[in-house]
């Protein structure tokens, strides 16, 4: 049973990605379709069964998925859905504009779908070596999606993507490694000594000190992935130069696979060294990234831009709550997850389907958007309004959360400092994104109709953002309350 | 092989890479830096073949192998296919000059010694005695990534780290799980591939594989 769903959820991506390779757009579009169909069932069905009976071990030992790791599953998945969704729309205005070849969208759809099968794998990895692979995987396959347009600005944002993200994740191997040198001593020299589960359990007889190294250089690692400050550089080029579907998934959910990985670092850091080092670490760098992201949001000129640089922010405070700790800030970092996953997807796409109207992503030349754009124009100003924490929305909700919750657990001043570079952000948002909505567009931009589909695709996303805002449904709670429970150092 | 024999091999090794990092940081010609990148890989997998065999153990011997089939033939003979595609041969104009950087690199060696003063009770055995050499490598792979300005330096660099932390694998732990191994192995193969469409793309774009092109974005 185990063993059937992991296959369907990660098997089916990279057959669908070889079928996919060489076809048209039409075809590619369908075979990715069915492809992810099937991965859905594969990764929502372990996630299912985590949330009631965690954990979920099979294959020998190496898949264990708890409630943190089905909680990534499905917020993975909601992000990639939304974003192949949006790419049939998206390849065909790029075709017609002679912006990419015809045999590119096969190519575009394989090399999604093999980034999508090794997001989904992190989560299901026990072995924190295993989880290293996966992510290097990720950062390899989408290299080439960044630089997907050949544009000397696109190439040279993969590069730096490429070469920046390598040496990242090469520290977090070493980091990886000094987990498995502070623990053979005690486990022997056995692949099992690098599952998580394994140094959960066995956490007062890791060496201490080779864990606070091994900690700090998984921190500069990840940070990396993660877009902390002062390891973001790569990521405003990255995430401005993909393709706009490619972007909401590099911004929803790449980011936050990462941040997976450092939590569970993070845990085994906590439980083995006790309170403080590793919380305190997090909560440093989370602020420091609100802090680096401010005065870029401020002065932004381009529109993907400003939504990388958003990115940076709430990956900070995402960083912060898992800093802070406690079951508020805890619940508060886990819907946080989700909500920020879907309407920063969502402000993604409709920002790429309103640069390919405009033919521009300067902020300057984009007017009038709610006129000229009735479905991606309104999409895009509720999305990043929403992003922003406008309420009623889960992302609000979850920043009030995050922040009580660490005003509870005595960080007073670092949540009074969050609170206030959360505000400026929202406002700096707001000041790019108003002008944009209304006003008058220039006189060479298309007036496009609306489209049912469209609308559709943006709604359903923003919809559920607020509705989460307002009321949690049964079965939510029940997944949000298994993650928690990890987060806050159980390990089943 | 016996423990003494397996010691001296290790030693040789690291002091071979330690040798080879100094040239290669202090080399202009890209095609000389394949054959050290090439030389350090082999010497790395020589060094667990021997600890591997003395222990008896398989999987360090096996670990050997493939750090010699992927680090030492596979990654170079790439890189050396792409510097034959590549106008670009030599490096021009690095950020730091061959004798600033052998500066660098000879200091780099004294730091690494010092650093890894205190290494008792890790649990490497004989096989830490080369994690001099291993701390030394990663600081000279970071040295070439962060001076050149050229791609294939720059991807040469990154190899040259890469190999790096693979040997304080080998040093302190005598070597990750295999099939760790096996994985980051793998993954490299992929970052190779990745690069090899990359830089035909940076070829039919700016007709060359330098980053001099690459400073556009801001802000």
């Amino acid at each position: 049973m185990i063993e059937a769903l992991v296959l369907l959820a990660l098997g089916a991506p990279v057959v669908g990605g070889l079928a996919a390779w060489r076809l048209d757009l039409r075809r590619a579009t369908r075979v990715t379709f069915a492809a992810m169909s099937v991965s859905t069932i594969g990764a929502l069905g372990l996630a299912w069964l985590a949330f009631d009976r965690e954990p979920v071990v099979g294959v020998g030992g190496s898949v264990r998925v708890d409630g943190l790791g089905g909680w990534l599953l499905v917020v993975i998945i909601a992000v990639v859905l939304l974003a192949i969704v949006a790419s049939p729309r998206y390849l065909a205005a790029e075709v017609a504009e002679g912006r990419i070849r015809d045999t590119d969208p096969g190519r575009y759809y394989a090399l999604l779908l093999w980034f999508v099968a090794s997001l989904l794998a992190v989560p299901l990895l026990d072995n924190l070596g295993l989880l290293w692979v996966a992510i290097e995987a990720a950062t390899g396959v989408s290299t080439l999606l960044v630089g997907f347009y050949r544009t000397p600005a696109a190439l040279e944002a993969a590069w730096k993507y490429l070469i920046l993200g390598s040496v990242g994740i090469g520290f977090a191997l070493l980091g990886t490694l000094l987990f498995y040198a502070s623990s053979v001593a005690h486990l022997g020299e056995t692949s099992d000594a690098l599952n998580w589960s394994r140094l959960m359990a066995n956490a007062g007889a890791l060496d201490p000190g080779l864990l606070r190294l091994g900690f700090l250089f998984a921190l500069v690692g990840y940070g990396t992935k993660i877009g902390l400050a002062p390891f973001h550089t790569w990521l405003p080029d990255a995430h401005s130069q993909a393709p706009s579907p490619v972007s909401a998934i590099l911004s929803g959910v790449t980011l936050a696979v990462a941040l997976y990985a450092l939590i569970r670092f993070h845990l085994v850091a906590d439980a083995a060294l006790g309170p403080g080092f590793s919380a305190t670490l997090l909560v440093a760098f989370g602020l420091l990234s609100l802090v680096v992201a401010l005065p870029f949001l401020v002065a932004q000129g381009d529109l993907k831009r400003l939504l990388a640089y958003s990115s940076i922010e709430h990956m900070g405070l995402l960083t912060l709550a898992i800093g802070f700790g406690g079951p508020l800030a805890l619940l508060g970092a886990a819907v946080h997850l989700l909500a920020h996953g879907l309407s920063k997807a969502t402000a993604f796409i409709t920002a790429g389907d309103l640069v390919q109207q405009y033919g521009t992503r300067r902020l300057g030349r984009l007017h009038g958007t709610l006129s000229a754009a009735p479905d991606s124009g309104p999409g895009l100003l509720a999305a990043t309004l929403l992003v922003g924490g406008l309420p009623p929305s889960a992302v609000f909700a979850a920043e009030f959360a995050i922040l009580v919750g660490g005003i509870e657990r005595g960080w007073v001043a670092a949540a009074a400092v969050a609170a206030v570079l959360l505000a400026l952000g929202f406002v700096a948002v707001a000041y790019h994104v108003l002008p944009l909505a209304w006003g008058i567009p220039g006189r060479r931009v298309p007036i496009r109709p609306s489209s049912p589909a469209l609308a559709a695709l943006v709604a359903a996303p923003l919809g559920v953002v607020v509705v989460l805002g307002l009321w949690t449904p049964e079965p939510l709670a029940r997944a949000l309350a298994a993650v928690v429970t990890i987060l806050g150092g159980a390990h089943g | 092989m016996t423990q003494e024999l397996a010691l001296r091999v290790v030693d040789i090794a690291a002091a071979g890479i330690v040798l080879l990092g100094v040239w290669l940081a202090i080399t202009r010609s890209i095609g000389e830096a394949t054959w050290l990148l090439t030389g350090q890989s082999l010497l790395m997998g020589a060094a667990a073949l021997a600890v591997g065999a003395a222990r008896g153990s398989v999987e360090l011997m096996l670990g050997g192998v493939l750090a010699i089939a992927v680090r030492g033939i596979v990654l170079p003979v790439v890189v050396r296919r792409l510097l034959r595609d590549s106008p670009v041969r030599h490096e021009r104009h690095a950020y730091l000059g061959a004798r600033a950087s052998a500066v660098v690199a000879v200091a780099i060696v004294f730091v690494a010694a010092l650093a890894v003063d205190g290494t008792a009770g890790l649990p490497g055995g004989s096989s830490i005695r080369a994690l001099p050499a291993a701390v030394a490598e990663v600081l000279t792979g970071l040295l070439v990534i962060t001076t050149r300005r050229k791609s294939l330096s720059m991807i040469i660099g990154l190899l040259v780290f890469e190999n790096g932390i693979t040997l304080a694998a080998f040093a302190i732990t005598a070597g990750m799980p295999l099939v760790v191994e096996l994985g980051v192995s793998f993954d490299l193969l992929i970052v190779m591939v990745v690069v090899q469409v990359h830089a035909r793309r940076m070829l039919t774009t700016f007709g060359s594989l330098s980053t001099d092109r690459l400073r556009s974005l801001r802000g």
